[in-house]
């Protein structure tokens, strides 16, 4: 069957903040009545062509726990209300915690044991309850006191609907991007995904295949662990000197329905650090109607090649200072995704010939500050500034006016100073917890003239082996049995390893302690659409067979990446929410170079709720 | 106080459709006197058969025409026949002949309708339990407005149990049916004939996807998979109902059971049967998919999975095993009882 | 002969999500009903595909979706169906939910139809589902054609085959899994779908292009159309509470299984 082409003016690749500010913008251009129109070159006579193509099933499928400054949303919505968007909420009071172990499973150094004894010694005089002590201040740069708390899937659905109504740009859901159209340095277009094709990809049934959509400008908003923007990094290359990316985390949350009579007010906001590992920060949001956002994150740079996500959730939400909130919850979404924490340092190459980049992918994460949305938001409304005024003037979207238009403005621009502030700040968490807490501290302190630590390795360095990483806690024969015992099961090693290192059984209460696999249809409501090929696929069979680290199907946050026979993992398409964490946690790096074996494509489905 | 009318068609053989019975026996709970009223081509078997329900008279409509069941003669027997009983209350039996004519009669008669009424109570006046929602939201309503009519849904309640003797009077409406632009030609059975979802089995096996999925030795295994379940079916005179991702396969092409069609499905776009046991194999999901089984009364299931969706608090009982394994041993027990 | 399709068809919650019925002061709703995600209903998605289908084999025929739900919530909606098949949209701007009123539904719809420029009715077929994942009740289509004093209706119809005179052929399903056959002499016809024999359509970009051109001046000018929920009394509304007892059985044989589950199946 013969491919089908269409040409516009500007296709955009996945609708996040990024885009929700680049089409925020341009579509208010298009329709201001009193301005010139922009005419499309791709279809002459009409007005200018857009189309924006997002591989989830709904605009609002996207997953994140916000709290946010909104600097650059309440400037682009200068009456923004809490009560315009559901689930919003003004901020009211934030908190940062150190929860100390209840249980006694987690792994800590000589240093936090003692800081951990010292705490427990010293209770009476610090803010110390349930197994917590609230730092006694919030430092500035972490503060998100005029700010709002949001759903990221409802804020979402109402960026959308904004753009939308005023017709004149389109947003196509279910419709994954497979990848740039380059030629030499530019890009010209996208190629949609095929349909109608079996889990390998090979026709069947009514086959699509995958339409070229060309237009002048590419607009690269695919987010952390899309497809497009990797592309182009390895086709086009990084800027001299760049790693791109290589600090990672997979953040998992759950919302839940907080019991009646709940103390919590609507606005709080509590970060927490300490447990469940001391790698693993947490945080609880509280919207309006008795509804939180409870979550945490588990990095790149926590050595345990066992790093489930779920199962740490589950025990973070029973730590006593959080239970006495939760224990009566209910779940009601749940979701995942990871966060690019190279921040300004991955930064990729911003605009080219034909194309530009936005959003978490291209950097603009501040992981000082640990703001993303905002500045995505930013950096997209920054875009589309820049075109309006090449468009304006008749000028090619060409790399030296892209460079001159939109790069320029953001160098400008908040995003850029803050980013060079927090692009070291987290550096010292490479050579442990308490480091990389004192490396941002300082680096807040001196505007990141000082900081701790060496730029991140590449992530599957950091990984250490399973004796390595339970030494001193789980003699190497008991390691041996475990992982012979799970092989032939056929189950991960995460629980038994988990249980044996001391961790409790997680009493299953039907309300917010579920199976994964219930989090998946309850919370998440994961669904995929019949007639696409597996977006995760394994490369080379023997390299999967060799791995002694197959941290792959541990960290899944679906349990959609399992093992297989032979050693190589399988991959369960129906249940992938797309958050990518398989990605930056494959061990098996490809010659050398930052690929690595486990390829990650443009695919459909994943999560269908919209509350997270 | 109401009063209240059953109206019905007869069967093809002139038989008073069992459905109609039983929303008799919902309209007797309501304690109002009943009249009922039938249509079709000769009705009075039909009518022979009221008596000892309790039913006052029967109103008849008798044509040729009625023999057929077609929107434009039904809808104006049946509006005729409410119309001369000046009923407040239209009860009907949710047949596929009544169901297809029913809201049309209600909007003739400038009355309302609600549909797939499983109870009829009288609290402070009639009111029906209805669902909403594919089966997921129960209801109980009023209506102010008159004439009301509705349909009670098959196998919801018990038939009435005629007392027999003396039959109800009879009483014929006159009516000139339109003429009819369509012609019922007949009745088609699927090609797969025996193995779509049967009202009167007493069993309904659910085959869920995992019947094509890779099986214990890495492959999938289909055509053992079909022989299985068309041996089960034979078997034990089971309906074979289907999970809507194992029906949608069929739609993509994929490789999947010859019989299977969207007829089979249960839940979601499916069906919702009754039956009294139900046996699900190899179904994997949840809610808006268990829905297919909220009105099988005894429930098991066989599946892989001891957290099982389908199963875990919906099913009485869960056999956590290989459904292929399972089901060659009873497909042998039952050859062998043969 | 050609037709011109009214396919009348709104929005249901997308079908995994958690319903939970609250009262407001407009009746019962369903909690966080604004925050639901939304899907085109399903029934009314096979109406909406097969109206394609055969407007694709009879040239000269248009598709036309009347759809009454919240102006937001269908215009997000309407970016994943217009991507699928051809058709022009006529929207009316009120509440989607399953507890209003079938009759006042109708009403709304049966005066859109009318109001459609140009609608001959001898070329009028209209489609919709036989049933909806909301009210569930199966009627707003019958109650439609009759306002529109349509003389033929078929409902639960999984298959429609055109004549060249304009005739046609349709296929409704009856107990026992059967379906009964009819011939209708034409236009203006009431079908309401059961599920068809059509995929889902793929997403074609293309179509979602010509498609928007019209979708969205057609949102913009979606008429306001309360409805409401008629002389119904809600007496109660509840999700059933209905867990039950689950014997887990594991580690037995297959041959004790199969006893079991034939003593079962053979008891009365």
């Amino acid at each position: 069957m013969e491919r089908q082409s269409m040409a516009v003016d500007i296709a955009c690749v996945g609708f996040g903040p990024a885009m929700a500010g680049f089409l925020t913008t341009l579509s208010r251009r298009l329709a201001a009545a009193e301005k010139p129109p922009l005419e499309s070159a791709a279809s002459p006579g009409l007005p200018l062509q857009v189309v924006c193509y997002e591989r989830a099933d709904d605009p609002g499928f996207g997953v994140s726990g916000v709290v946010t400054r909104a600097r650059g949303l309440r400037e682009a919505f200068p009456d923004l209300e809490a009560a315009q968007i559901p689930m919003a909420a003004k901020v009211r009071q934030e908190k940062v915690l150190y929860l100390l172990d209840p249980v006694g499973a987690s792994r800590r150094s000589a240093a936090l044991r003692a800081a951990d004894a010292a705490i427990r010694a010293a209770r009476f005089a610090l803010k110390y309850e349930e197994q917590a002590v609230e730092l006694p201040y919030v430092p500035a740069y972490l503060h998100k006191l005029d700010g709002f708390v949001f759903s990221m899937g409802q804020l979402m659905q109402w960026m959308s609907g904004q753009v939308l109504s005023t017709g004149t740009v389109q947003i196509w859901p279910g419709t994954p991007v497979a990848s740039a159209l380059v030629e030499g340095q530019a890009v010209k277009g996208v190629r949609l995904v095929d349909q109608g094709v079996d889990r390998h990809g090979n026709p069947e049934g009514a086959f699509l295949p995958g339409m070229d959509v060309t237009a002048a400008l590419t607009v690269v908003g695919d987010g952390p662990v899309g497809a497009v923007g990797r592309q182009l990094d390895r086709e086009l290359g990084l800027p001299q000197g760049s790693h791109g990316r290589r600090d990672w985390a997979v953040g998992m949350k759950f919302v839940v329905d907080l019991p009646e009579g709940t103390p919590l007010e609507p606005g709080t906001v509590l970060h927490t650090l300490g447990f469940p590992e001391p790698e693993i920060f947490g945080f609880l949001y509280v919207h309006p109607d008795r509804v939180a956002s409870v979550g945490i994150f588990v990095p790149s740079w926590f050595e345990s090649p066992v790093r489930t996500t779920y199962r740490y959730l589950q025990h973070y939400v029973q730590h006593p200072y959080l239970w006495r909130f939760l224990r009566d919850a209910k779940l009601r979404s749940w979701g995942a995704k990871s966060i690019l924490e190279s921040g300004r340092r991955g930064e990729p190459v911003l605009a080219g010939d034909g194309f530009a980049r936005i959003g978490e992918g291209s950097g603009s994460t501040n992981v000082l500050t640990s703001s993303g949305v905002d500045e995505a938001f930013t950096t997209g409304v920054q875009l589309a500034e820049g075109v309006i005024e090449l468009l304006e003037a008749g000028k090619p979207l060409t790399r030296e006016n892209l460079d001159a238009a939109y790069v320029a403005r953001r160098r400008a621009s908040f995003v850029e100073a803050e980013g060079r502030v927090a692009e070291k700040a987290r550096d010292g968490f490479q050579r442990g917890v308490v480091t990389g807490l004192l490396g941002m501290a300082l680096a807040g302190a001196t505007g990141g003239r000082i900081s701790l630590g060496e730029e991140p390795a590449h992530p599957a360095e950091k990984v250490s082996s399973l004796e390595q990483f339970y030494a001193g806690r789980i003699p190497a024969g008991d390691i041996a049995a475990i992982r012979r015992d799970c092989e032939a099961k056929g189950v991960p090693l995460h629980d038994a390893l988990m249980d044996r290192a001391g961790w409790p059984a997680v009493p299953l209460d039907g309300k917010l302690l579920v199976t994964q696999q219930d989090a998946l249809l309850v919370g998440g409501k994961v669904q995929a659409p019949p007639g696409y090929a597996d977006h995760v696929t394994f490369l080379r069979p023997e390299l999967c067979r060799s791995c002694g680290r197959k941290v792959c199907f541990e960290i899944c946050s679906a349990e959609a990446i399992r093992p297989g026979e032979g050693g190589v993992p399988t991959f369960d398409r129906e249940k992938c929410v797309h958050c990518g964490a398989c990605l930056w946690s494959c061990t098996q790096r490809l010659d050398g170079t930052d690929e690595v074996n486990l390829a990650f494509r443009a695919g459909t489905g994943g999560l269908h709720s919209a509350e997270n | 106080m109401d009063s209240i009318l059953l109206v019905s068609h007869v069967d093809p053989d002139g038989a008073l459709p069992r459905a109609a019975l039983e929303a008799l026996a919902a309209a007797r709970t309501l304690g109002a006197p009943v009249t009922a009223a039938l249509f079709g081509h000769s009705v009075g078997k039909a009518a022979a058969a009221l008596a000892g329900t309790g039913v006052a008279k029967v109103l008849v409509v008798e044509d040729p025409a009625l023999e057929a069941a077609r929107y434009s003669t039904d809808a104006a027997a049946a509006a005729a026949l409410a119309k001369a009983s000046g009923a407040s209350l239209v009860l009907a039996p949710a047949t596929s002949r009544m169901t297809r004519v029913m809201a049309g009669v209600a909007q003739r008669l400038g009355g309302r309708i609600d549909t797939h009424v499983t109870q009829l109570v009288d609290e402070g006046g009639p009111t029906a339990v209805r669902w909403y929602y594919r089966q997921r939201i129960e209801a109980k309503l009023r209506r102010k407005e008159r004439p009301w009519v509705l349909l009670v849904d098959p196998g919801a309640t018990e038939a009435l149990k005629p007392a027999g003797g003396a039959a109800p009077p009879v009483e014929k409406v006159a009516l000139a049916l339109p003429a009819p632009r369509t012609q019922v030609t007949g009745v088609r059975s699927p090609s797969s004939g025996e193995q779509t979802i049967r009202p009167d089995a007493k069993v309904l096996f659910v085959a869920g996807a995992g019947w094509t999925k890779k099986q214990q030795d890495g492959k999938p295994h289909p055509e053992e998979a079909e022989a299985l379940i068309l041996a089960f079916l034979r078997g034990s005179g089971a309906s074979l109902g289907s999970s809507k991702s194992l029906v949608d396969q069929a739609g993509e092409g994929q490789k999947v059971f010859e019989f299977m069609t969207h007829l089979n499905q249960v839940g979601q776009t499916g069906s919702t049967p009754r039956h009294a046991k139900g046996l699900a194999t190899c179904c994997h999901g949840e809610e808006p998919h268990v829905v297919g089984w909220r009105f099988i009364r005894e429930r098991r299931a066989v599946n892989l999975d001891a957290s099982c969706g389908w199963a875990r608090g919906k099913a009485d009982v869960l056999y956590v095993a290989d459904a292929f394994a399972v089901m060659t041993k009873v497909n042998a027990l039952l050859a062998a009882k043969k | 002969m050609s037709f011109h399709i009214v396919v009348l068809g709104s929005i249901v919650p997308d079908p995994l999500q958690t319903l939970e019925p609250v009262s407001t002061p407009q009746g019962p709703g369903l909690k966080n009903e604004q925050m639901l995600p939304a899907v085109l209903d399903p029934w009314a998605g096979h109406a909406l595909y097969e109206a394609a289908n055969l407007a694709a084999k009879t040239p000269g025929s248009k598709v036309t979706l009347v759809s009454l739900g919240p102006k937001a919530k269908l215009q997000q909606v309407m970016m994943a169906v217009a991507q699928k098949v051809p058709f022009e949209l006529v929207a009316l701007d009120g509440p989607a939910g399953g507890f209003t009123d079938a009759h006042e539904v109708a009403a709304r719809l049966a005066a859109a139809v009318k109001a459609l420029p140009g609608l001959d009715r001898t070329k009028l077929l209209l489609f919709g589902g036989w049933e909806s994942a909301s009210r569930g009740a199966g009627v707003t289509l019958q109650l439609v054609g009759e306002l529109l004093e349509i003389p033929d209706q078929f409902q639960g119809v999984d298959q429609i085959s055109a004549r060249p005179d304009g005739s046609f052929e349709v296929l409704e399903r009856v107990e026992g899994g059967r379906h009964q056959v009819s011939t209708c002499q034409g236009a203006p016809a009431v079908l309401g779908w059961a599920t068809g024999n059509l995929p889902e359509p793929k997403n074609n970009p293309q179509i979602g292009m010509a498609n928007m051109r019209l979708v969205m001046p057609a949102l913009q000018k979606a008429a306001p159309a309360p409805v409401g929920t008629g002389g119904v009394e809600f007496a109660s509304v509840q999700v059933p509470k209905v867990m039950r007892e689950t014997r887990i059985v594991k580690d037995a044989s297959p041959d004790e299984i199969a006893r079991e589950l034939v003593e079962w199946i053979s008891k009365d």
